[in-house]
């Protein structure tokens, strides 16, 4: 147990997911609670425009579904953001399908997120995204999940499937082309 | 301005900003931060871009949780919601046909593929020994003495259709029995699976 801000001794994963296979829903609450924005940062960050709630929604049924294969080795949230990057793998592949087959319009990105980005969104967050549109797709993953989430070079490898110098390499480049985009801005 | 030869101080940066440092690292950081201007400038693109991490949207947790079935009754394969009042019914027949016949129970086996189904290997060892009435292509029936079919009673309604503990069943436990499986349409349909091959094999 680590204490929690207040004081109080605050449960660690491992203790809520042996609560919750004991039966207490309410461990479920904590849990998706701790870790459901975390994951929905990710995917925004990681260029998700729609439908991000059901995509948190669907890593934390598969996450829950397969816990008995979550050991600890590594840290819940990492675990998370392994299961979510292969639902927006998937996701993406499917559009890209789906793309080939039906010929569509192309889409303006507004909807829920485009709402949401209208309320809050400043001129800051803009360039920021923009900046990050300039990056590869694994670039862009490994830079958000080092500089928003504070994972570790050996924890994003997990997630995205690497080795700790491929990660190291994808942060150097990033910063590098991230930097000069906000600075021509 | 300068180039900053601190790979080392450079890699920090990020962690500097999620305070992750030890201390004699983070004042390390800090030293070399007074001095490269270059390292001042990461960690202001750094913080923008941490800070523009809050455009994702609000997650509601009570509606996450609502999807998330409880524990050992999760299944990730398919759902089948119309076939589970029928297969109550079927499992209660068989069970009666258990309790009524006394020492064996015959069982025709027609190779029913549901054996081989993911979702069938995730039930527990007490009903282990029921797919040997159901290998996939053998035509022969098979007989099931009583004692195979042998566990004890579980307090838990889903537990006891699956332990199916014919012998200690007196008539109003399973009336109860059935009752407490009419209440099975709320649970995930596969783990009645493999009582689905026990009774008859087939492609219900
Ligand atoms: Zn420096």
């Amino acid at each position: 147990m680590t204490p929690s801000p207040e004081g109080r001794p605050q449960e660690t994963d491992m203790e809520l997911i042996n609560r919750w296979r004991a039966g207490d829903g309410r461990a479920a609450t904590r849990l998706v609670g701790r870790h459901s924005q975390a994951l929905a940062r990710f995917a925004a960050s990681a260029g998700e425009r729609e439908g991000i709630e059901e995509l948190v929604q669907d890593t934390f049924v598969r996450a829950f579904a397969s816990l008995d294969s979550f050991r600890g080795a590594s840290t819940l949230r990492t675990w998370l953001f392994t299961i979510e990057r292969r639902l927006m793998l998937d996701r993406r592949r499917a559009e890209r399908r789906s793309r080939e087959t039906v010929p569509v319009e192309e889409t303006d990105h507004v909807s829920e997120y485009g709402a949401l980005d209208g309320l809050i969104a400043e001129e800051a967050q803009e360039r920021v995204r923009k900046s990050l549109d300039a990056l590869s797709p694994t670039q862009r993953e490994v830079f958000t999940l080092r500089v928003q989430q504070g994972l570790s070079y050996k924890e994003i490898a997990e997630v995205v499937g690497s080795t700790e110098g491929a990660a190291r390499v994808h942060y150097h480049n990033a910063i590098k082309t991230v930097k000069e985009f906000l600075k021509d801005e | 301005m300068n180039k900053c030869t601190d790979s080392d101080v450079q890699e920090m940066l990020p962690d500097l900003l999620h305070r992750a440092l030890a201390e004699g690292e983070r004042l390390r950081v800090e030293e070399h931060l007074a001095t490269c201007e270059s390292c001042q400038e990461d960690l202001d693109v750094l913080r923008t871009v941490k800070s523009a991490a809050v455009f994702a949207p609000s997650i509601d947790v009570d509606r996450v949780v609502r999807q998330i079935p409880p524990y050992r009754t999760i299944v990730p394969a398919v759902e089948r919601p119309a076939r589970t009042r029928v297969v109550s019914w079927l499992v209660a027949a068989s069970l009666a046909i258990v309790v009524l016949g006394g020492g064996s129970v015959l069982l025709q086996s027609n190779g029913s593929p549901a054996s081989n189904s993911p979702r069938y290997q995730q039930l527990p060892n007490r009903i282990a020994k029921a797919p040997e009435a159901t290998k996939p292509g053998s035509t022969e029936p098979v007989v099931v003495p009583m004692a195979v079919v042998q566990p004890s009673i579980a307090p838990h309604p889903h537990a006891l259709a699956l332990a199916a503990d014919a012998d200690g069943l007196s008539d109003g436990s399973l009336v109860q029995l059935m009752n407490d499986m009419d209440g099975f349409d709320a649970l995930p349909g596969s783990e009645l699976d493999p009582v689905i091959s026990v009774d008859s094999g087939d492609s219900l």
